[in-house]
């Protein structure tokens, strides 16, 4: 048995469908811890509104937003995965199928970054990163499509020998920039060292991360407790209009690099769209978000 | 949420109604908008306040909404609505001071707001912005009736001047008066003011 190009055709079509109508369970425990948190009685309004149209958007099967994004795609394979077929080929044929059949339809968002021209389709569409998982017989495989809201105000700067302290401000420096803009309650996904195109990754990976996990390394997880509380107190609040709930949570992952310290800082809105299936050698399809 | 005793306002308003209203309000809206979020589209109209010619749609003392809105057509002609959602309005700040005193533009909406020249267009002109919750589409769809006309259609979708009529859309926030008062502005002069502090705080230990 193996994965099959109709097999990630079809899959990699539904992830993206079901993305744009459905946010993740733990953003939505994160909604509803919110409204009973939140000090400001016109953020918690806000909060409601948004629990109610996510409701809304999951039982009536409507987009959460007008803007359904560019796909993107993160696909880890197992080294015992056999493949059959072009599977690169596949997620692009997938695309195209949906977009000819899916309803309500989509607009027109995937835009030629030299002459803005926008269609359906172009050069590296859909946007994928593949990963090597280790000794284990299936693809696991997150969509997560980027809308220019939240894409826009992704950050990286270098920085040299850097103290925790300057690495901490550096964030929250990115964090003041992109202010309400992004359409808090956001995610925020920290990536630290390695090189720029790494770091780059890691905060993207971050960003992906269910709320209410912990990094596994302690200094890292206090680091991020810290920040989400200090994004917290700078009171941009859902929709920028003011509040004390800016972001549910700040994620951040490192990797050892050199001297030179690139930090990469990526935002999620809080529709957070992100579904997330594994494909096993068998053909069988087990949907985790 | 209960919106029954929100006050609703009728589209488009005068300057003098725009007035009334100050940021912080929360209101839902009745009547007609034109929506758009192309760049392309709002150079286009610049061009066209500039050269003296009036805007295709009335547009003319209406409200105008930074919003994406998406509909079945026939023979060029908008026949199903199918749903909207706001874009953000901070990417046109340098076209909407030309728009809001060309056109004295009532009310717009959006998402993010808009910067201090746009700020003080509306303020001469009386003119409010709303801001929309991004990500609601579910909900602020359901309080769009119709897409009465469309302009310029040789752009996509989005990027067209879509005249929509509203019944109970929202609820939606007045982020931006007539006034010169700018929720946006004071939430970003606040965080600046409150950075060393929260700067300070972060150095210490995690209590959990």
């Amino acid at each position: 048995m193996a994965i099959t190009y109709d097999l990630v055709k079809e899959v990699t079509a539904d992830l993206y469908n079901w993305s744009l109508r459905r946010i993740p369970e733990s953003s939505k425990a994160k909604l509803r811890e919110a409204v009973a948190t939140e000090t400001v009685p016109h953020a918690r309004e806000t909060l409601a509104l948004m629990l109610a149209s996510a409701e809304t958007a999951e039982t009536t099967g409507r987009f959460l937003c007008s803007d359904a994004g560019v796909p993107s795609y993160t696909i880890k394979i197992g080294s015992r995965v056999r493949m059959e077929g072009d599977i690169r080929q596949a997620i692009v044929d997938g695309f195209e199928h949906l977009v000819e059949t899916i309803q309500p339809p989509i607009m027109r968002f995937v835009t030629h970054p030299l002459t803005n021209e926008r269609s359906f389709k172009g050069k590296d569409m859909p946007l994928v990163s593949y990963d090597l998982l280790g000794d284990v017989d299936y693809m696991d495989i997150t969509c997560a499509p980027k809308a220019l809201g939240g894409g826009r105000w992704a950050a990286i700067e270098t920085l040299v020998s850097p103290s925790l302290e300057d690495i901490e401000r550096c964030i929250l420096e990115m964090v003041m920039r992109a202010g309400g803009q992004h359409c808090p309650p956001v995610v925020i996904g920290v990536g630290i060292g390695g090189t720029f195109d790494h770091a780059a990754k890691l905060s993207k990976d971050a960003t992906l991360r269910p709320f209410g996990t912990r990094h596994p390394d302690p200094m890292v997880a206090d680091m991020e407790e810290r920040l989400t509380r200090a994004v917290n107190q700078t009171g941009f609040g859902p929709m920028g209009c003011g509040g004390t709930t800016t972001t549910f949570g700040v994620h951040i992952d490192y990797a050892s690099g050199h001297g030179f310290t690139p930090i990469a800082v990526s935002f999620n809105c809080w529709i957070n769209r992100r579904t997330r299936a594994k494909i096993y050698n068998s053909g069988v399809v087990e949907r985790i978000e | 949420m209960n919106t029954s005793s929100l006050r609703r306002l009728h589209l488009p308003l005068t300057p003098d109604e725009a007035r009334t209203l100050k940021a912080g309000d929360l209101v839902l809206l009745e009547g007609e908008a034109v929506a758009t979020v192309g760049m392309p589209t709002q150079k286009r109209m610049v061009a066209e306040v500039e050269a003296g010619r009036e805007m295709p749609l009335p547009m003319r003392g209406g409200a105008f909404f930074h919003m994406g809105v998406c509909y079945d057509e026939e023979n060029g002609r908008p026949t199903r609505m199918h749903y909207v959602n706001p874009t953000t309005s901070s990417r046109f700040n340098a076209l909407m001071p030309t728009l809001i005193r060309g056109l004295g533009l009532t009310a717009l909406g959006g998402k993010g707001g808009l910067s201090r020249e746009s700020v003080e267009a509306m303020r001469e002109v009386g003119c409010i912005y709303f801001s929309f919750v991004g990500g609601a589409s579910a909900l602020l769809s359901q309080g769009v009736e119709k897409v009465v006309d469309v302009a310029w259609t040789d752009l996509i979708m989005q990027f067209r001047l879509n005249q929509i009529r509203l019944s109970g859309f929202g609820p939606v926030t007045v982020a931006i008066d007539a006034h010169g008062e700018s929720i946006y502005e004071r939430i970003m002069v606040s965080a600046q003011a409150r950075l060393p502090d929260i700067l300070e705080t972060l150095r210490r230990p995690s209590q959990s």
